[in-house]
């Protein structure tokens, strides 16, 4: 048996699990979970252009995953995420099959950790995960609050993800 | 006695709260009042902090503020509060509504409430349950300070998340360690500002009651061979 096969497996029995505890709430907990491998990277960079693109960076280069794109629009808040060949997608492939609503992407935890961590953002929370199995791809909608005055500054994300894909203002990441 | 059933629903959520004290008197009945909660193998993995600092229970509110706006802001920004909220026809009070709940502002009153109890539980070898167990003592600090003519409000906004638990555990020196204690949430408590118009909707039994086995929304009625005697009481027997 494939080995990541095997580590989808026990991930997505974890996760469906730690869902059938809390429901919800589950993807609010588990926002450490990929930390570990990020940390050990040294990420350096003064912006959040360069924390995010040195993590793809970090990321694609352990094969982690093929390709990452991100866009940041939205009064700063919105913080979009293609993830293209993660080596996770089996477990979220299970998930979906089990009708459970995908709620941990390990790169995005990755992510928002050094925005943490390297800059001092106040927090990030991650909005909406999607899946598509046939294109190896995951969109991530992710919110970063650089400071706390951010918090409750709004838009209709919506539109701006028209608007980054009208634009073509991805910026791709590949190893 | 007096009916218990009274208590329970005549109490609501408060949050807004007038700055007198509460006695500490109050506050040990309380917390009596949770030590009684249901616990599993009598565990009682229950342990309580007091706050009262100012300076303590506006960092406990920043923390809500952020934990509650930072995830309402998303669903906002994605249209789901909109959806939520969509029963409020006026649009003016509809957007009041949702600019006080994506602010954060909803869960901010920790500065507010004269006393902050923080609720957490022992995670040591042996424990079972603990966050049910932790439940079940909110509940009962809530009723007691209902009866003691108090109000107050269960807050998970700030330990919602791991990394701001971890950031409520180091406000209050609470080990940080993930199999030392899990906080599940602060109950606020003080004399409300507040006259909130109760009962809330509640479901209607009907919608929440299954009988015999899930699924069943009737209730079970007896056999007229039970009910029914011929002649004389306890005569089963027709001739």
């Amino acid at each position: 048996m494939d080995k990541m096969v095997y580590c989808n497996d026990v991930m997505a029995r974890m996760e469906e699990l730690f869902f059938h505890e809390l429901s919800d709430c589950a993807g609010w907990k588990t926002e450490f979970i990929g930390v570990d491998f990020i940390q050990a990277k040294n990420i350096k960079g003064d912006n959040r252009e360069d924390i995010i693109r040195n993590c793809i960076k970090a990321i694609t280069a352990a094969g982690l995953a093929e390709e990452g794109s991100f866009a940041i629009a939205g009064k700063d808040i919105l913080l979009r995420l293609k993830i293209k060949g993660c080596i996770h997608m089996g477990k979220e492939v299970r998930l979906k099959e089990r009708g459970i609503k995908i709620y941990n992407c390990v790169i995005a935890n990755m992510i928002n950790d050094q925005l943490i961590e390297k800059l001092n953002y106040e927090t990030a929370y991650i909005g909406a995960i999607d899946a598509d199995e046939k294109e190896d791809l995951c969109e991530i909608k992710v919110a970063i609050y650089e400071t706390m005055e951010k918090i409750g500054c709004v838009s209709d994300w919506s539109e701006e993800c028209q608007r980054i894909d009208a634009n073509d203002e991805w910026q791709t990441i590949r190893a | 006695m007096a009916d218990i059933l009274d208590v329970i629903t005549s109490r609501k959520s408060i949050r807004r709260f007038k700055p007198d004290p509460v006695s500490d008197e109050m506050i040990d009945k309380i917390l009596e009042a949770a030590r009684w909660a249901p616990t599993g193998e009598n565990y009682q993995p229950w342990r309580f902090i007091v706050v009262k600092s100012q300076e303590t229970r506006n960092k406990i509110g920043d923390l809500a503020k952020v934990g509650s706006g930072s995830r309402m802001t998303a669903w906002y920004c994605m249209g789901h509060m909109q959806e939520r909220f969509a029963a409020i026809e006026d649009p003016e009070k509809r957007a009041r509504v949702l600019r006080f709940m994506y602010s954060g502002e909803v869960s901010e009153f920790a500065k507010t409430a004269p006393v902050v109890i923080a609720v957490l539980g022992s995670l040591e070898v042996g424990s079972v349950d603990v966050p049910y167990d932790l439940s079940a003592a909110v509940e009962n600090m809530l009723l007691e300070a209902h009866s003691l003519g108090l109000g107050g409000c269960w807050v998970h906004g700030p330990v919602a998340s791991s990394r701001d638990a971890v950031k409520f555990k180091k406000i209050l020196n609470i080990p940080t360690e993930m199999n030392a204690f899990k906080v599940i949430a602060y109950v606020a408590i003080g004399w409300a500002l507040e006259k909130r118009k109760y009962p809330r909707p509640k479901l209607p039994l009907e919608e929440l009651v299954f009988w015999e086995e899930f699924g069943k929304t009737t209730r079970p009625k007896k056999s007229l061979d039970e009910l029914v005697y011929y002649e004389q009481y306890g005569e089963k027997e027709k001739d």
